[in-house]
């Protein structure tokens, strides 16, 4: 699983059929350091979390089946929405606060 | 499995029942994986109690699942141990990448041109500053 922040959602008139009915949020993953990675991820939400919300994504089939059910073409799945959480400071720093990646 | 240090724990009230009882971790691997997790953390089911600046082994996948007990808990990544230590090749401890903070932590004797060590006593909650820049 990883600690992303809901930014958005996305609606698609033309969607294959796993996806018809089903709520799609734009999840921008965080680094541990507290930034943000520089992709999105588009997951279902399996609870009821809105844009602003800190989520818990998890991935995978298994996953999907047991939450949003069999037939959803998306294996990325807001499992939780964070009330809060606490990250040491030293172990955060030690992460690399700097994504080379952007 | 990942070699992984817990940095913080995560609250969640609003979450998948099936995870009601779970105690979650947020966890940083190691630089040698540093590739592999854009987001440079994952969360992760805990069962062994580890804590904050604990070196853990983490699985991902079906078996993290298994190790919760059945395989109907929606997560995918689970702590299955804490590291008492760790023993390194010379080789491995000075390559570029390599987990500083294993060294620190454990107590794991020096590489050449690295002063890091610490007692071991020190180990299980290290002091900020240590182990930074590889990643």
């Amino acid at each position: 699983m990883f600690l992303g922040r809901v930014v958005g959602r996305l609606w698609a008139s033309r969607q294959a059929a796993g996806l018809a009915g089903r709520k799609l949020l734009l999840v921008r993953p965080e680094t541990a350091a507290g930034g943000e990675a520089a992709r999105l991820v588009v997951a279902v939400d399996g609870l009821a979390a809105g844009p602003g919300d800190r989520v818990i994504v998890a991935h995978g089939s298994r996953v999907r089946d047991l939450t949003v059910g069999v037939d959803v073409a998306d294996k990325d799945i807001v499992i939780g929405i964070v009330d809060g959480h606490h990250l040491d400071a030293g172990g955060a720093d030690s992460v690399g606060s700097v994504d080379r990646r952007r | 499995m990942i070699l992984a240090r817990v940095i913080g724990e995560v609250w969640a009230t609003r979450r998948d029942p099936r995870l009601a009882r779970a105690k979650l971790l947020v966890v940083r691997p190691h630089a040698i994986y540093e590739p592999a997790f854009a987001t440079r953390h994952l969360v992760a089911t805990d069962d062994v109690d580890a804590g904050v600046g604990d070196d853990v082994v983490i699985c991902l996948g079906a078996p993290a699942r298994a190790s919760l007990g059945s395989d109907d808990t929606p997560v995918d990544a689970a702590v299955l141990g804490v590291v008492d230590r760790v023993e390194l090749s010379a080789e491995a401890q000075t390559a570029p990448g390599a987990a500083p903070g294993i060294r620190r932590a454990l107590g794991v004797p020096d590489g050449a041109g690295h002063a890091r060590g610490e007692p071991a006593s020190s180990a299980r909650r290290g002091p900020s500053g240590e182990g930074s820049g590889t990643l």
